[in-house]
């Protein structure tokens, strides 16, 4: 029986979409055998970030409507083996989907697959318990600012209620010289807030925007910082022990650099 | 003046003891002159009126115990063994609460007692909510977006980077809350 897991943050724009196209391409590229899907009805982009755009026939909607096999529905990644994309429809809205409907179609596909990713909107509302409604497991995506913190802390209190668990975080955008200078918290400010488990923590990389563009994830180009960073939380996921990365060595250098460059 | 209360004789009750004896004197004959009244008695209130609002009142009305130490021997506690997180209110009005966990920014606490916060408080605590003016915050690191004890709030003015030791908001002296190292009760 595979698991089900829920990409979530509540705040929008933290990073969640990136996150599932890249540990599931990652999840992957280490054997498992993965079905990604995008609950964002209505505001779907899963599918682009893949570069699986075109490829889109049914979507969970038809599923759910009965219109098609759960199993026509997935689309299949040709870049690696076992990646299977199942897309949100963009015509319908949040409300036309119940979250019974949605752990349904997690139930079947964790019969066939060893993870199921769920890349949930932002918010709190709808959208959020028919991502989550089918979910075991989370992952919560945050950007080390106040307000995606807050929002975070929220969103982990609605799960906890779920009793969804474990409840993993995810720090993206990650800034060593901003932390460097003071103007970013740091990976402790962060977890002494949230007070979950750190299972990576991913580094600001102009690479994604432009990986985003193009379709391709980023692990598929491995050597970015970004990339490296997705690939050792998948390999955290499938339970190996990797030490997380310390981004803020760097900083401490960037701190000495600073106190020699900076203007007196 | 409604005339069938002419001849009859009154209880005045001051609030203040500000008047002196003459001006107790000049009124009761006035009154006598005036409306025909007998001044009986003058009662002073021993205990000075509400004091004047010095931190910013919120705007509902609690009845203030002014009592300065009220027992809390019969007074249940609650103990929540979680964080409280954005979003999450915990609400005792029977007694105090005691969090063994954080307060988070966006997190509430309410009690009718105390409130004690084994770890850091970053949201809102609003103690001694029935009007206790006696009721204080206890916090192990004391950063809070917004303290309310009785009917006296506490802004921005608190809020603060957490200074690594215990501490203590109660109403002090100027009717204001203050905040101070917290070393015992
Ligand atoms: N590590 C990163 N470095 C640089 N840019 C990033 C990084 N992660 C995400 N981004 C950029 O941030 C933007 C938002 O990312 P993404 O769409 O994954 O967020 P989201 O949480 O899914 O948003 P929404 O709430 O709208 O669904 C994108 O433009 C993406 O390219
Ligand atoms: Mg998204």
């Amino acid at each position: 029986m595979g698991r089900v897991i829920v990409v979530t943050s509540g705040k929008g724009g933290v990073g969640k979409t990136t996150s599932t196209a890249n540990l599931g391409t990652a999840l992957a590229l280490l054997d498992k055998t993965v079905a990604v899907v995008d609950a964002d009805v209505g505001l779907r982009n899963l599918d682009i970030v893949m570069g699986l755009e075109s490829r889109i026939v049914y979507t969970s909607m038809d599923v759910i409507e009965k219109q098609c096999e759960l199993s026509k529905a997935l689309v299949r990644d040709r870049r690696v083996d076992g990646l299977m994309l199942l897309a949100a429809s963009q015509k319908n809205n949040k409300d036309d989907i119940q979250p019974e409907q949605m752990k349904a179609i997690c139930d079947k596909l964790r019969t066939t697959h060893d993870f199921v990713l769920i890349d949930s909107p932002a918010g709190i509302e709808r959208g959020f318990s028919n991502a989550s409604a089918g979910a075991d497991e989370a992952i919560v995506v945050t950007t080390p600012d106040v307000s995606a913190i807050r929002d975070a802390d929220r969103i982990i209190g609605l799960l906890q209620n779920a009793r969804i668990e474990p409840i993993n975080l995810v720090i993206n955008r990650f800034s060593p010289q901003l932390v460097g200078n003071g103007s970013m918290m740091d990976q402790d400010d962060v977890l002494d807030i949230l007070n979950i488990e750190l299972i990576g923590v991913v580094p600001e990389d102009s690479g994604v925007i432009n990986s985003t563009n193009r379709g391709i994830p980023l692990v598929y180009e491995d050597g970015s910082p970004g990339a490296q960073a997705y690939m050792r939380i998948a390999r955290r996921l499938t339970g190996q022990r990797i030490p997380i990365h310390n981004f803020e060595q760097k900083g401490l250098l960037n701190n000495i650099v600073n106190w020699f460059t900076r203007k007196r | 003046m409604n005339r069938s209360l002419a001849g009859a004789s009154v209880q005045i009750d001051l609030k203040s003891p500000t008047l002196k004896e003459a001006e107790i004197e000049l009124l009761s004959s006035k009154l006598q002159e005036t409306y025909d009244l007998t001044v009986r008695g003058v009662e002073v209130a021993d205990e000075p009126a509400a004091p004047p609002i010095a931190a910013a009142p919120t705007t509902h009305v609690i009845s203030q115990t002014t009592d300065p130490r009220p027992s809390r021997d019969n007074e249940p506690s609650r103990i929540v063994p979680h964080t409280i997180r954005s979003g999450q209110t915990e609400e005792f009005p029977q007694g105090s609460l005691i969090i063994y966990g954080d307060v988070n920014s966006g997190g509430e606490v309410r009690a009718g007692g105390d409130i004690v916060v084994l770890g850091t408080l970053r949201g809102s605590a609003y103690a001694g909510m029935n009007g206790r003016l006696s009721a204080v915050i206890i916090a192990m690191d004391f950063a809070p977006l917004q303290l309310q004890i009785g009917n006296y709030v506490n802004r921005s003015s608190v809020s603060q980077a957490p200074r690594g030791y215990p501490e203590i908001a109660r109403i002090g002296a100027e009717n204001v809350i203050i905040v101070e190292k917290f070393v015992k009760f």
